[in-house]
């Protein structure tokens, strides 16, 4: 058990080094092998973990930091939560590696991309699989900074790069955030394991609780992508396709909710944190839903769903509902993965179009990348008896039973987006599958084929967790132990909840085949060859949050840097050392020439010299 | 006031005249013999204070020679119709005046009146100068005659005609 | 002593601020200048044979008489000096001889 614990996260961290270290050596085909064969080395270490397991576990690998009062070895936790959120990592990445082997079989940087890659899959294990704070930090800022460097992994673009950089920047202000809850957590209790903090959250205040919960949410915002921190992520789509279903799907947007679900006995206390984590997570859900029905680019459509999504998970654990939270959180992870992938392989089938009105007709031409696509699809619409359907519906059931007024009226928000999310999937479908377009090129089959089994486990995801009526749910036993369940409902009124759901997924695909669908498609490619107007122009540029974030701090911080470097290092500082030199070598200078070479001054300042000498030593002295 | 310390004042006032005419003479014939003047009255001064030795040294070597020499080479070099030449003017004269007055006042300033004086010694004759001499300042006097030596022969060399 | 040490002194300042005066003010005549220097070096051997009354003791005198014997060289090597230099250059003006400055 403790073996095969700590091969987990050792494995990719291993793959990364060695491709860092040998792999410009290596050729190219052993490199590639040994960063999927980690992968999957570590996805076999995590069945057997699975299969040893009979009850939650921490191991300590190494001492780490101690010092005073502080300590904080390498320790690793294997719970529920944690091993099946390994399994679904460890899965989705290595289908990930392999496909990205085909991806990027053209750049010369493959080297990079791989190290980058297994170094990531590394720090979110050791991210997922911590038991102490700082241990879990360092997964944090690891999966950031790999994330930095993925997205601007086509750095000489200098849009690359800046997307990269708005990437992290953006996150380090949820880490500023979050840095600060684990000392203050520090501080109060002396400890930073995850374990000793939750059984001692019941002994701090409420306001204190309630302060640092809403710490730990500004953190969870920045590195899932909410509002107000939501705009690196759909600019990060610059970076490889793969990359974006690795991070910016299945993993590293997750981290924050499941940081919230791991400290949930700890900030659960408080109804203010719930409330607000419930609150952002809906109104981002609706934000996003509402900009990817706008959105033109491919990848911005998926990303904006993430997004979304990632809302509707923020939502579930403000709820109270960390089984329904968890379950969206895997079977999102299968069929974004999925559908990222499989804009992959359109793009690259298009010659790396992007522009989904200049798709089309690729329902013929690829059909092995349509049909998993469209698994992918139904999924994230919520089409009745998919994986998808139920964990949304179990979400808004969760949400619904909660109750009073700013639950209730969020749940209408959700209902909402999730007849948005039905409407934006479709319009997607329709304009980039049907009707015709231009001809695509040759992909290569293994790029094909990774895609099958995600559409698989998204279909099947149900599976995992049905509702009451139909069998008590695999994860919901699974994760029992862990926490705290509100009542179950009544079959009636989830039977009817699930109506309402179904009822509005359908409702989005049978308005997107009357917008998108047939004749009306060639009428939407010719509107939108007209810039857009209005309320269209509002959703397309993300509710214009960049322009207000631009003119709220990056300007001003600009001119701010600007000043101080102009005003004050070169003008003041450097200016006053300038004018201080000068000063001493036009000084200099002067005296220099007391020294003309007539006798006769020099006698004269002789004599005035000892005048003032003498004249001291009678009249200066006490 | 008894007659050694009148005839004191009457020499310091006499050294002190001549060689304030010394230094404003502008033919320097004149400022020599003024300057010869002063040092016998300096002379005669060092013999009231009991160094007869002394006295007669300065007046042989400083006076008689030196200031020879000094005759000499005004002599030798031609300097011109000294009514000619330009005086310092007052421009000159008024910051040498000041530092002067400034060391003189700040010495008299120094000065501490003892009270009383020591008895009025007899002269130190040449037994007990010379002894004290050669006993105690033996290698002074080594020094010394090394000194005299380079500058017989500095200005021997200096003083040589090139032939030309 | 006959008079005061201090009258004694002040008299010898009084003498060295005239040979000071006259060191300062002639820069046209290097001839003057050294007899500045001599009547400044008077002042000193007066200075060393009053102590030398004050205190009764020989060694006063003994170094006046050496100032003497210095005073002898350096006037003979300065005025075989001024007669070279007025050989070069015809003038006995100090502030001509400016060679040295850079």
């Amino acid at each position: 058990m403790r073996t095969s614990l700590l091969l987990i996260p050792l494995l990719p961290l291993a793959g990364a080094l060695l491709n860092m270290l040998l792999g410009s050596r290596l050729p190219r085909r052993l490199s590639e092998l040994v960063a999927c064969g980690v992968i999957w080395a570590s996805f076999g270490a995590t069945v057997l973990a699975a299969l040893q397991y009979s009850q939650p576990v921490i191991i300590e690998a190494a001492p780490w930091l101690a010092a005073f009062d502080l300590r904080a070895p390498f320790s690793f936790s294997l719970d529920p939560l944690s091993l099946s959120l390994c399994l679904m990592i460890t899965f989705v990445c290595g289908l990930i590696h392999l496909y990205s082997v085909a991806y990027m079989a053209d750049d010369p940087g493959h080297v990079r991309y791989f190290a980058l890659l297994n170094l990531f899959v590394a720090a979110m294990l050791v991210l997922v699989l911590a038991e102490s704070l700082p241990l879990l930090y360092l997964g944090w800022e690891g999966v950031g900074f790999c994330s930095y460097a993925l997205i601007g992994f086509w750095y000489r673009e200098e849009k690359n790069a800046t997307a990269g950089r708005k990437a992290f920047i953006v996150t380090r202000i949820g880490d500023t955030a979050f840095a600060i809850a684990i000392i203050w957590l520090f501080s109060l209790t002396g400890s930073v394991s995850i374990s000793q903090l939750n059984q001692a959250g019941a002994t701090l205040p409420l306001a204190t609780v309630t302060a640092l919960g809403l710490l730990l949410l500004i953190g969870a915002t920045g590195k899932s992508a909410q509002l107000p921190l939501s705009v690196w992520l759909p600019d990060a789509m610059a970076g490889p396709t793969p990359v974006s279903a690795q991070i910016h799907a299945a993993t590293m947007v997750t981290a924050g909710v499941y940081l919230l679900m791991r400290l949930f006995p700890l900030i659960g206390r408080s109804g203010t944190v719930l409330a607000a984590i419930a609150i952002v997570g809906g109104i981002t859900a609706f934000h996003a839903a509402t900009c990817a029905l706008a959105q033109r680019d491919l990848k911005r459509i998926l990303a904006y769903s993430t997004i979304s999504q990632i809302g509707y998970m923020m939502l579930g654990v403000g709820a109270g509902a960390i089984t329904a939270a968890s379950f969206h959180l895997l079977v999102h992870a299968f069929f974004k993965a999925l559908l990222f992938l499989g804009a992959g392989c359109v793009i690259t089938a298009l010659h790396h179009e992007q522009d989904i009105f200049r798709m089309g007709g690729l329902r013929r031409s690829l059909p092995a990348t349509f049909w998993p696509f469209l698994a992918g699809s139904v999924c994230l619409a919520g089409i009745p008896l998919t994986g998808g359907f139920f964990s949304k519906d179990s979400i808004l059931a969760a949400v619904w039973q909660h109750g009073g007024p700013l639950y209730l009226s969020l749940y209408g928000l959700g209902l909402l987006t999730a007849l948005l999310t039905s409407l934006y999937t479709f319009r997607m479908i329709y304009l980039v599958f049907c009707g015709s377009g231009p001809t695509p090129h040759r992909l290569s089959p293994l790029m094909e084929r990774s895609l099958l089994p995600l559409a698989l486990l998204g279909l099947c995801g149900g599976l995992l967790n049905l509702p009451e009526y139909l069998g008590h749910g695999l994860l919901a036993r699974f994760l029992a132990p862990l926490v705290v369940e509100p009542h179950a409902l009544s079959s009636a009124t989830e039977l009817a909840l699930q109506g309402v759901a179904a009822l509005l997924s359908l409702l989005g695909l049978g308005l997107a085949h009357q917008r998108y669908g047939g004749a009306r498609r060639a009428q939407r490619l010719q509107e939108a060859a007209q810039p857009a107007r209005g309320l269209q122009a509002f959703c397309l540029h993300g509710w214009y949050l960049d322009w207000l974030y631009e003119r709220l701090f990056v300007r001003p911080y600009h001119w701010l840097s600007r000043t101080l470097w102009q005003q004050v290092d070169e003008g003041w500082i450097d200016g006053n050392l300038d004018r201080f030199a000068n000063l001493l070598g036009r000084l200099g200078q002067r005296l220099g020439s007391w020294g003309t070479g007539r006798l006769s001054h020099y006698l004269l300042s002789l004599a005035a010299g000892a005048a003032l000498l003498i004249a001291w030593l009678a009249w200066g002295t006490p | 006031m008894n007659a050694a310390q009148l005839l004191f004042y009457l020499l310091a006032t006499v050294t002190v005249l001549a060689t304030l005419f010394a230094i404003t003479e502008k033919h320097p014939v004149h400022a020599i013999v003024y300057l010869v003047t002063s040092f016998f009255a300096l002379a005669a001064i060092f013999f009231l204070l009991a160094a007869p030795l002394i006295a007669i040294f300065e007046v042989i070597i400083y006076a008689g020679a030196v200031m020879v020499l000094f005759m000499f080479v005004i002599m030798m070099l031609d300097l011109g119709r000294p009514e000619q030449v330009s005086r310092p003017g007052l421009l000159h004269w008024l910051p040498a005046i000041t530092l002067s007055a400034t060391i003189l006042a700040a010495l008299a300033t120094l000065l501490e009146v003892r009270t009383g004086s020591s008895a009025t010694l007899h002269q130190i004759g040449v037994k007990t100068f010379c002894v004290t001499l050669f006993r105690g300042y033996g290698l002074a006097i080594e020094i010394i005659s090394l000194q005299l030596l380079f500058a017989v022969v500095g200005a021997l060399y200096l003083g040589r005609r090139r032939r030309s | 002593m006959i008079v005061p040490l201090e009258q004694v002194l002040l008299l010898a300042g009084l003498l060295f601020g005239l040979g000071l005066i006259c060191v300062l003010v002639w820069r046209s005549n290097v001839i003057m200048l050294l007899i500045g220097i001599e009547i400044m070096l008077n002042a000193a051997m007066l200075v060393f044979v009053a102590a030398s009354n004050h205190w009764g003791a020989a060694d006063g005198q003994v170094f006046a008489l050496m100032i003497i014997a210095m005073t002898s060289a350096e006037v003979s090597l300065a005025l075989a000096l001024v007669v070279y230099l007025h050989r070069r250059r015809n003038t006995v003006a100090v502030d001509e001889f400016r060679e040295l400055h850079d």
